[in-house]
């Protein structure tokens, strides 16, 4: 299958953020206690330094390989269009967490989600999913046409 | 003339060209016209509303 530069960005950037959140919310999750320790600022700017540096690496790769990065209006739409669709999902999942919150009854069977630390990583979950998100209609569209 | 050096000259990447030709992108009105100037002709020798 032949891959426009766009769509090896896409796939790395993709890659990447699954690769090093998912590494670390499966292992936060796994983790949580009623009782945890206060949620590390450190550990999360580590993970975004870490995202950073391995995209930059991959970027200038491809950038490298490719002599025109030019980015056009059919790029430009796939991308409005891609963050329109994020910006939906985020909505969908704050205003879930927001009833989960008001209704207080929500999370019974998993009372650690209730814990600050829980609603961090949640939130967390849900803004990778949101980028996840605009990843993959990115992709779609760019594969469908548009 | 290829795609690539069409692309060139109107300004958009060669994956644009390629999927305006297989009809799965509607440019602009500033990139058609681009188009139809690049090959001297009206906009109705290259594009028509289906």
């Amino acid at each position: 299958m032949d891959f426009s530069y766009k769509e090896k960005g896409l796939i790395a950037s993709l890659g990447v953020t699954l690769l090093i959140f998912g590494w670390y919310l499966y292992g936060a999750f796994l983790n949580l206690s009623l009782n945890p320790e206060p949620p590390g600022f450190g550990e999360i700017i580590i993970l975004i330094i870490w995202v950073a540096v391995l995209e930059s690496i991959i970027q200038g790769f491809l950038a490298s390989k490719n002599k025109s990065q030019l980015e056009d209006e059919r790029d430009k739409l796939i991308e409005k269009v891609s963050y329109r669709y994020g910006y939906y999902f985020l909505s969908a999942c704050i205003w879930f967490l927001m009833a989960q919150i008001l209704l207080d009854t929500r999370f019974d069977h998993l009372p650690v989600l209730t814990t600050p630390y829980g609603m961090l990583h949640l939130l967390l979950l849900f803004f990778v999913l949101a980028e996840v998100t605009n990843f993959v209609v990115q992709l779609y569209y760019y594969r469908k046409g548009f | 003339m290829s795609q690539q050096t069409l692309a060139e000259k109107v300004g958009v990447t060669r994956q644009t060209i390629l999927a305006i030709e297989k009809d799965k992108y509607s440019p602009s009105l500033e990139v058609s016209f681009k188009i139809s100037n690049v090959f001297k002709v009206s906009l109705e020798n290259v594009f028509n509303y289906e």
